[in-house]
């Protein structure tokens, strides 16, 4: 019992190191560009299937995991531009217009790769398991997963709180009008922000089609998960992405374990006592 | 009304009144859909086009109620007259507990009635024991009143109809009643309703509860018209689709989500018979309104009449 | 002694690390016209938005005819009868004018909550939305959208909806600002007209319209009060003259 209690809890920061790939992308598009991406979990799928198709062609995991991103980065780059843009700062227009993008490409996707389940070829060393102290045998990969998710968000928090242009980008998380008053090219700053956001989920992709494998409705399932971890973190913040992660991770692992019929409703809890509580999550601001 | 509204309203009437005798069952089909996912809609479009708040939570409450009224015909064979009612009772309280969502605004309201979307289809699609899984529930009798039963599509094709005109009057009063009223104060500035003296979320509450009665309602009228219900009902799709069709046929007006419902349903229908991608056609469909329609058929509709009705203005 | 209609204790509104309001401490005896004055960003405004509720003060207490109201929400506040218009013009752009005075109306009564009967079937309401319109003469433009009437008619209706929420108190933030000369006299004689019983808490930037209609003067300068007297007085305060115009 305690063993699987903390298998759980180990499935459930895997889950959190992945989640959190997907919705720090989505807080920060929020955060800085007040732009609400719906077709973010299409990315995940998309840049899943990409990095599926290099892994199978090449054999390589790393540039599986650098491809998928890469492809999501152009591609989102082109929607952002071309779409997204244009319905200024109306949510409504966008969730419509992102929700439609991401209709479209799991269709694409699902012509190409078609709907059975695919799994992501994890490199060798990352196969089989590792024995935990208790005689507990667990999937490296999982395990590498953990600190992969530790690792990248150590990056976006150092770029975000240590670099010139993270400076920038939470002036204008706080303010939109700072961004303009710091004489930085903001379309430029907008751009490369959004293209790491698309980069992290195309990545995550990858990553998560590794465990969780890729099918159609992959995309949504995931896009829920990340936007509750969203509302529970709060919008535009990436310490609340870090923290949401775990909470959803935590939660969807044990309410799997424990209530597996009603795992769904497992998720209702927190967004629930939030709404009551904190509408704006734990570390939401005013917008 | 103006005379030549009241002109269309009575063609269009008798137009539904003689469609199952001109058109086939195929057609007659597809008026009933539309007019039992223009109720859908016409539900989300309570919230969206009179208070400004968009769910996307609203196939729950069609599919807790669909749910209810099929598990309760075929499994424990209680009447129509029961079941129907017991089923609006179930996907209202639902509306009653989501309602708390009204508590946020916004980007958030949206977020999180995706994720209450997701409860319930999660709960349809793994709790296969009560709901049977991916299967759901088969075999949805025709409905029967008292001893008089609906045996054909035609002739559930003129209840459907029936009650969404009942619907759409109830509707119409309610839009036009002070609180109706007091939704689109909101929908317009918030903090001057409040200092007005309207205690604003729970009108909003109430909005909620009532569009969720009517998704309800619309969440009945689909069971017995597909004699099944699976997790699909309570899909995301189903939400975002419904409030696309209020978007396409005008959002804030009646007809609007109706005619929607028939655009969206009749491009689908006629688009899957030579072409499969039918999700991308709908994404093609949400991407061309957001950019070129955002008005809608109504929307544009008012705009030609405006151009032709009367000679360009002359300049400022 | 006459009552007190509002008595604000030490109240204090912080954003972010500035003290837009400071420790403003005021009482308003019932039947009193104060007006507030004070040069831009004294925290005028805000200090209104806390006394109605728009806001939640940092710190400090509201209380109205001798209740704390500083837990109470908004529309409490309007209920129990405070009323109030904005600087910034807050009104309902796309509903008719009979629209927006019918809302006011019906907003401090249970008929709000109607479903069944509609908004046309209320002949006193729509009677007292006419007179409403018409006192701030805007009948002739009843059946027009906001977004149809021009600037000055929206002040006016501004005014009109908070006429018409029954106030016992009425805050009145800069009714004549941005309006033309005529449109300004109107207003300040309308406002001088209202029945005396109604307690009035105006903000004025125009020294003329303020000092003809108070009775009484708070002036506020960087979120404190510098001083409160009666016009005369605050006329000859050279401290006023230092802050408010400029110089001495
Ligand atoms: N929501 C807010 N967030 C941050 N600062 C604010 C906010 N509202 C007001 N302030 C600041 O508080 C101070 C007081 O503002 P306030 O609007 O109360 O002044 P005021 O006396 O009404 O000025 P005016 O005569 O220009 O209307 C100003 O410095 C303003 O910038
Ligand atoms: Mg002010």
């Amino acid at each position: 019992m305690l063993t699987s209690a903390i298998l759980q809890a180990i499935n459930g920061v895997s889950l959190a190191a992945l989640l959190f790939l997907l919705a720090s992308g989505f807080t920060l598009s929020f955060g800085l560009m007040r732009v609400v991406n719906m077709a973010h979990g299409a990315y995940y799928l998309l840049g899943g299937y990409i990095g599926l198709s290099v892994a199978q062609k090449t054999g390589s995991f790393a540039l599986a995991i650098v491809a998928g991103g890469a492809a999501i980065a152009v591609l989102g780059y082109f929607i952002d531009h071309f779409l997204i843009r244009r319905t200024g700062e109306n949510h409504l227009a966008q969730v419509l217009l992102t929700v439609g993008v991401a209709f479209v490409l799991g269709d694409v996707a699902l012509a190409i790769w078609g709907g059975d389940n695919l799994m992501v070829p994890a490199p060798k060393f990352l196969k089989g398991s590792v024995v935990l102290p208790g005689d507990v045998y667990y999937p490296m990969y999982r395990l590498v997963m953990i600190f992969f998710g530790v690792f990248v968000g150590v990056v976006l928090w150092l770029l975000y709180k240590k670099t010139q242009i993270g400076a920038v980008v939470r002036a204008g998380v706080d303010d939109r009008e700072q961004v303009n008053a710091t004489g930085i090219n903001v379309d430029l700053l907008f751009v490369m922000v959004s293209a790491l956001a698309s980069f992290l989920a195309g990545m995550a992709g990858v990553v998560g089609g590794a465990f969780l494998t890729l099918y159609p409705g992959a995309e949504w399932e995931i896009l829920v998960y990340a936007l509750v971890v969203v509302i529970v973190g709060g919008l535009g913040s990436l310490g609340g992405a870090m923290i949401g992660a775990l909470v959803v991770g935590l939660l969807d692992a044990y309410g799997r374990w424990l209530l597996p019929e009603f795992s769904y409703f497992v998720l209702f809890g927190p967004i629930a006592l939030l709404m009551l509580f904190r509408p704006r999550g734990l570390f939401g601001k005013e917008h | 009304m103006d005379r030549g509204r009241l002109a269309l309203s009575l063609i269009a009437l008798a137009a539904a009144l003689a469609l199952p005798f001109v058109a086939g069952p195929f057609w007659t089909g597809l008026a009933t859909q539309m007019y039992i996912f223009g109720l859908l809609a016409l539900s989300v479009d309570l919230l969206l086009g009179h208070a400004g708040l968009f769910s996307l939570t609203h196939a729950s409450f069609f599919a807790v109620s669909a749910y209810t009224v099929a598990i309760l015909q075929v499994r424990y064979a209680v009447p129509t007259t029961l079941a129907a009612p017991a089923g609006i009772l179930a996907g209202t309280l639902l509306a009653a507990v989501f309602g708390i969502s009204v508590r946020t605004r916004g980007v958030y309201f949206i977020l999180i009635t995706i994720a209450l979307g997701y409860v319930v289809w999660g709960v349809a699609h793994r709790w296969s024991s009560f709901t049977g899984g991916d299967n759901g529930v088969t075999n949805v009798p025709f409905p029967a009143i008292g001893g008089v039963g609906i045996t054909s599509h035609t002739q559930y094709y003129y209840l459907v109809l029936a009650v969404i005109l009942l619907c759409a009057l109830g509707y119409r009063v309610l839009i036009r009643s002070p609180f109706g009223l007091g939704l689109r104060g909101i929908k317009a500035s918030e903090t001057r309703m409040q200092s007005l003296g309207y205690r604003t979320s729970a009108h909003l509450y109430a909005a909620f509860v009532l569009s969720g009665a009517l998704a309800s309602l619309a969440g009945v009228l689909y069971v017995y018209y597909n004699r099944f219900v699976n997790p699909v009902a309570s899909s995301f799709p189903i939400s975002v689709e419904a409030a696309l069709m209020a978007i396409v046929g005008g959002s804030g007006t009646i007809i609007g989500p109706f005619l929607g419902a028939g655009v969206v349903l009749g491009l689908r229908n006629w688009v899957s018979s030579f072409f499969e991608m039918h999700h991308a056609i709908m994404g093609a469909v949400f991407i061309a309104t957001v950019l070129w329609a955002p008005d809608g058929l109504v929307g544009i509709a008012a705009r030609l009449r405006a151009r032709f009705s009367r000679p360009k203005e002359p300049g400022p | 002694m006459t009552q007190l209609a509002i008595e604000v204790g030490a109240l204090a509104k912080v954003f972010g690390g500035l003290a837009a309001v400071d420790g403003v401490s005021l009482s308003v005896p019932a039947g009193e016209r104060r007006v507030l004055i004070g040069p831009n960003g004294a925290g005028k405004t805000t200090l209104f938005h806390c006394i109605t509720g728009t806001l939640k003060p940092t710190r400090g207490s509201v209380r109205l005819f001798g209740r704390d109201v500083t837990r109470d929400p908004e529309h409490r506040r309007t209920a129990l009868g405070m009323g109030r218009t904005f600087q910034i013009t807050n009104v309902f752009p796309d509903l008719t004018l009979l629209e927006n005075m019918t809302l006011a109306i019906v907003g401090t009564d249970r008929r709000k909550w109607v479903m069944h009967r509609a908004v046309a079937a209320f002949a006193d309401v729509r009677r007292q939305a006419l007179e409403g319109l018409e006192a701030v003469g805007l009948a002739g433009r009843a059946a027009q959208p906001v977004k149809l009437v021009s600037y000055g008619e929206r002040r006016q209706l501004e005014l009109a909806l908070a006429l018409n929420t029954r106030p016992k108190v009425l805050f009145l933030d800069e009714p004549c600002a941005g309006l033309s000369p005529s449109e300004r006299q109107r207003i300040s004689k309308m406002i001088a007209g209202l029945p005396r019983d109604i307690t009035l808490v105006m903000i004025e930037h125009d020294m003329d319209v303020a000092l003809g209609l108070a009775d009484r003067v708070t002036v506020l300068h960087q979120g404190r009060v510098i001083l409160e007297g009666t016009p005369d007085e605050v006329r000859a305060n050279a401290e006023v003259r230092e802050v408010y115009f400029g110089h001495g």
